[in-house]
């Protein structure tokens, strides 16, 4: 996430040409990815709720069993 | 354009009576289910995942943002938009690293974390610093926008907008606690949401319901430039600075932090995150429609014809859209919006005073439960007077920078010390009190010497310290601090109690018992 973010930041700082395009009309590419940013955040935590839900809390019930 | 702004609204005025009216009755509600400690702070631990997620949403966004945000937007276009997404992105943070450590090692603030394993009372009092700091440097940007937007919106006179906010507020928090509190907090969420959304889908019909349609009639007003990043950040560092301070200061945050000791386990904490990420996402989203709508449909001009900091661009785009009766809707959840912020505030200082200070310094943990219970009530009206005091002695000053440097001490003082604390063995006392005491100072320290209050506040030509937002050096800073001195401090019981946290952590406080 600090990647995509600041690797987002960077483009903002360095690339003002390169975000400015329009890819369509009215759609440049810092919108895009901007709002792609935002996105990704939440796909992130989605993936992360899944994972900790399956995997890790089931290890966590089998390490509390075994510990009574 | 002729607008309505700045006379008494009826229909604002309504919708803003109908707000307290039905607050008031949940707090009714709360107060009979508040009787002790637990319930004051946590809410009893009884709060689902969907509803800490929107109560979190609620923290979160606050009229800065929803004003704040759009305004930026309306008068520099693509600009704006850096600050929605740096709001949004912190949130992972909070997830990966912060949200069930938190839920499984805390009671009520985020220093029961920190000081887990450590020394209680030096680390509570800096912890204590570090809290108020942030809390009385929110609470001034919420009572002053909140004094500034009343008097614009209502027509009331400013210390009147601080005092009925103060009082208001004051009895959500006093008689319903964090109950009350978080209900406060899902109404506002569900009529911010509400509201905005409906806002967008008005400005939007004027667009065949095509965003890029009124991007692109933007760019054709007003130049492709808008589209594109420009002045507002143009220094690459004071971006990344400014990115580095929004990102980690939600994970810093007292009253969001907080509100992970609402929900029963670890597991709903996990949830509430991800409900709470949706929620800001999308409203962060709403406010490049929002943004751009004010930027075409009322105008710049217009806008900084009513406020120059542009604060007032949703309420003129409610009003161009909707006509007077949806301007008093949107003002109304403005104004709930600050309310409800401000509570949150309170209550987690309140926390700090009482639960860290109080009871665990002065009186060495062990107070009776009762007195919890009444010391609790008392640092809330501390509070709520030194909210008013301080929202009348602001009063007119430029007070913009004041969220940015909440986010910045929250970042550099509280986040690195919780990190190091739960994730880093050799972690000791002196290196959370040094980490956090030299956190909470630089950020003041640059702060002031920044172009933010050198240039901005005090008229100067130039300032020593170049960046805006301190964080790039603070944060850094503070967690070097913070390793250099418990490597020097050695702390044996520190490292010792560190895998029995580890396990609290994992395995959540019921493995305590095991």
């Amino acid at each position: 996430m600090m990647a995509i973010y600041f690797g987002f930041i960077l483009l903002v700082a360095w690339a003002k040409p390169l975000l400015g395009r329009q890819l369509v009309p009215g759609l440049s590419l810092g919108i895009l990815l901007g709002a792609l940013v935002i996105v990704a955040a939440w796909v992130l935590i989605r993936v992360y709720v899944r994972w900790a839900n399956s995997t890790y809390d089931s290890a966590v019930a089998r390490i509390r069993e075994s510990g009574r | 354009m002729t607008s309505g702004l700045g006379g008494p609204n009826v229909a604002a005025i309504l919708f803003f009576f109908g707000f307290v009216s039905v607050t008031l009755v949940i707090t009714y509600w709360a107060a009979r289910r508040t009787r002790s400690t637990e319930h004051f702070y946590a809410a009893g631990r009884s709060v689902t995942g969907l509803q800490n997620g929107l109560a979190l949403a609620g923290d979160y966004m606050s009229a800065a943002s929803f004003l704040g945000i759009a305004g930026l937007v309306a008068l520099s276009g693509f600009d704006g938009l850096i600050y929605s997404i740096g709001f949004l992105v912190g949130w992972p943070v909070v997830m990966f690293l912060i949200a069930e450590p938190l839920r499984n090692l805390g009671r009520y603030t985020f220093a029961d974390v920190v000081a887990y394993r450590l020394r209680q009372t030096p680390v509570r009092i800096a912890a204590a610093i570090g809290t108020l700091a942030v809390v009385t440097f929110y609470l001034i940007a919420q009572m002053v926008g909140a004094g500034n937007l009343i008097k614009l919106l209502f027509g009331l006179p400013y210390e009147w907008a601080i005092v009925i906010v103060g009082a208001v507020m004051m009895a959500y928090v006093l008689f319903g606690g964090m109950l009350a509190t978080t209900w406060v907090q899902i109404v506002k969420a569900v009529l911010l949401l509400g509201g905005a959304f409906l806002l967008a889908v008005m400005v939007l019909r004027r667009f065949s319901l095509n965003p890029l349609a009124l991007f692109a009639s933007a760019a054709e007003q007003f130049g492709a430039r808008v589209l594109a990043p420009g002045q507002l950040v143009a220094d690459p560092l004071d971006a990344l600075s400014l990115g580095l301070a929004l990102m980690l200061g939600t994970a810093g945050l007292p009253h969001i932090l907080m509100r992970f000791y609402t929900v029963p386990d670890a597991k709903t904490a996990r949830t509430s995150v991800s409900y709470a990420t949706a929620f800001i996402g999308f409203f962060y989203l709403l406010t490049f429609i929002l943004g751009f709508g004010a930027m075409v449909i009322v105008g710049p001009d217009a806008i900084k014809a009513v406020d120059k900091g542009g604060n007032m661009a949703a309420p003129l785009l409610a009003e161009a859209v909707g006509g007077e009766g949806f301007l008093g809707f949107i003002a109304a959840v403005a104004f709930a919006t600050i309310l409800a912020v401000v509570a949150g505030l309170t209550l987690s200082g309140a926390a700090a005073l009482s639960h860290d200070l109080w009871v665990n310094v002065v009186r060495g943990g062990h107070a009776p439960e009762h007195e919890q219970f009444v010391v609790a009530r008392i640092a809330t009206v501390l509070g709520g007077v030194a909210s008013i005091a301080l929202g009348i002695v602001f009063k007119g000053q430029n007070v913009a920078y004041m969220v940015g440097l909440a986010f910045a001490i929250a970042a550099s003082a509280n986040f690195p010390a919780l990190v190091l604390s739960v994730f880093w063995r050799p972690f000791t006392t002196r290196g959370a009190q040094a980490s956090m005491i030299v956190g909470t100072l630089s950020a003041l320290l640059l702060i002031f010497l920044s172009p933010t209050i050198q240039v901005s506040v005090l008229g100067r030509a130039s300032a020593p310290f170049p960046l805006r937002n301190p964080g790039l050096i603070t944060i850094p800073l503070s967690f070097v601090v913070g390793i250099v001195v418990s490597l020097l401090t050695k702390e044996s019981e520190a490292g010792e109690r560190f895998p029995a946290m580890q396990q609290r952590l994992h395995l959540g406080p019921e493995s305590d018992q095991a």
